[in-house]
């Protein structure tokens, strides 16, 4: 393990981002991430491979100030178009983000992968672990999930037009408006939902907090055609080891339909942010995501004490 | 009449089930078999089959999963391959424990042999049908249990657990009941009569 007095997130809590204290006033916030397509339209997918990657620092309580492309491309098989559809769309994001493009990395790859590696800054005292989830607290989840499952139907082209739009734009949508209202609220815990899932996310929030979840699971906002989807067998292996890996710190307190249990496990690409307050506040912020165009927010759990880490759902 | 196979080892998801759809769409088709290298895709090659009107059984032989489905009004029988089947479920097996310690002599060790003892259960495998928990051993089900992990393992599995609720009543535990169907007599003698076989700890 790393040992510095500045060093503020590292790698030992499976947290979101690494955050390094530059100052008294200023930290440093560092992540990356890079994705294979998600979506077949190539300006899409790099909409959503930056939105994904900065998320990170939005989920950190942090604002990104600078992305370098990270990119695998068969640069010598594949018309070079579909590369500069995926740049395209990755710099659209960025701006979006407030943040400049520094510039970037490119190996020759026969799959296609693209990513950023983003840094922002925060104040030290304003850090939003992922580990501080108190009683009384209930949680806010900021988007619908299901992207795995419609990422994998729309590679089968099992999915209607409008369900892939709707996929689509959730994905690529930025955390930063959530973030930014969030920010305005007493937040003890943020995280944000990515390749393990609703269910693994919470579960690690549960357990570096040291608090049993419930998640009630008919609150959860689910995309359009999810639940059809896995019922067709469309559900991403990814999905399938989370479920596996979480079933044995999961409580059915009433009993779950096997299908909704495979969607809370999905796999996300770019989800929302999952973040934890004082109850009354959560409605509050809940109220005021969706007044404000966050159209997914909703209240899906709540902390039901300390433990060594358990998800109820209900 | 068609009866076919499908070789999907080496493929990942969506693609065995797009293979699937493929060669059922081609219509005729009473009896597929699907051979898959990854529970995952026989989990959603399964779930294709089942929703489109066929009866499946998924047959594990040495890390190949064989998907094999039948069309429902079709009056072939699902020959299952004998041996090195591993999932069979002709046995139904009821283990009734109304105990939360095995045996007498010492209550410690007792503890220990029946937290041991459910931990193992699931080596019963597909056969393990219904575990009841009566008398003491509702207590195994409530909050703060050792077993309740083993038990939610179980119930994933399939197995039915069913609590006796004049037995949690009685103990004062019917709010801190973490898993199984809170039940009553009758469930638990017809449990009892329909096994094949009952398992009987007290």
């Amino acid at each position: 393990m790393e040992e510095d007095p500045n060093l503020l997130v590292g790698r030992e809590t499976s947290d979101d981002a690494g955050v390094y204290r530059l100052s008294d006033e200023l930290a440093l916030v560092q992540t990356i991430d890079f994705i294979t397509p998600v979506v077949n339209d190539p300006y899409d997918f790099g909409r959503i491979a930056a939105a994904n990657a900065l998320s990170d620092v939005y989920a950190m309580g942090g604002r990104p100030l600078t992305a370098m492309n990270v990119v695998c491309f068969p640069i010598r098989k594949m018309d070079k178009d579909i590369l500069r559809e995926i740049l395209r769309g990755g710099l659209e994001k960025i701006h979006e983000a407030g943040a400049v493009l520094l510039g970037g990395h490119s190996v020759e790859d026969p799959e296609i992968k693209y990513g950023l590696s983003v840094t922002g800054v925060v104040h030290p005292d304003r850090v939003l672990p992922n580990n501080r989830v108190e009683d009384g607290d209930s949680l806010v989840l900021t988007k619908p999930i299901g992207t795995g499952v419609l990422a994998t139907a729309i590679k089968a082209g099992l999915v209607s037009e409008a369900a892939e739009r709707q996929a689509t734009e959730t994905m690529a949508t930025l955390n930063r408006y959530a973030a930014e209202i969030m920010l305005k609220y007493p937040v003890h815990a943020c995280t944000d939902i990515t390749g393990f899932g609703l269910l693994g996310h919470t579960l690690e929030m549960a357990v570096a907090s040291g608090y049993t979840i419930r998640l009630f699971v008919e609150e959860v906002p689910l995309l359009p055609e999810v639940l059809d989807s896995v019922q067709m067998g469309l559900l991403p292996g990814g999905s399938f080891s989370n479920r596996n890996y979480c079933a044995h710190q999961i409580l059915q307190v009433t009993p779950v339909d096997p299908m909704l249990m495979d969607i809370l496990a999905d796999a996300q690409t770019s989800g929302g942010l999952l973040i934890s307050l004082p109850e009354d506040c959560a409605v509050d912020l809940a109220a005021e995501l969706k007044s404000r165009g966050v159209t997914g927010a909703a209240v899906v759990g709540r902390a039901m004490g300390r433990s060594r880490g358990v998800i109820e759902l209900a | 009449m068609g009866q076919e196979t499908l070789d999907c080892r080496g493929l990942a998801c969506p693609n065995p089930v797009l293979r699937t759809k493929a060669l059922i769409e081609k219509g005729d088709t009473d009896r597929v078999t699907v051979l898959v290298d990854n529970a995952a895709a026989g989990e959603n090659v399964s779930r294709f089959l089942g929703r489109t009107g066929y009866s499946v059984e998924i047959l594990d032989m040495d890390g190949v999963f064989h998907v094999v489905g039948l069309r429902k009004e079709s009056t072939e029988t699902v020959h299952i391959p004998s041996q090195d089947t591993k999932i069979s479920v002709e046995n139904k097996i009821a283990v009734m424990v109304a105990t939360d310690r095995m045996g007498r002599g010492d209550d410690v060790l007792g503890s220990k042999l029946m937290f041991n003892f459910i931990e193992t259960l699931k080596e019963m495998g597909q056969e393990l049908w219904r575990l009841v928990l009566v008398n003491a051993g509702v207590k195994l089900a409530v909050e703060g249990s050792e077993s309740l992990p083993a038990l939610i393992g179980l119930e994933r599995e399939g197995v039915t657990i069913l609590v006796c609720g004049t037995c949690l009543n009685h103990f004062n535990l019917l709010e801190r009941k973490k898993i199984g169907e809170t039940t009553n007599m009758l469930d638990i003698v017809t449990a009892l009569q329909l096994a094949d076989k009952v398992i009987s700890l007290s």
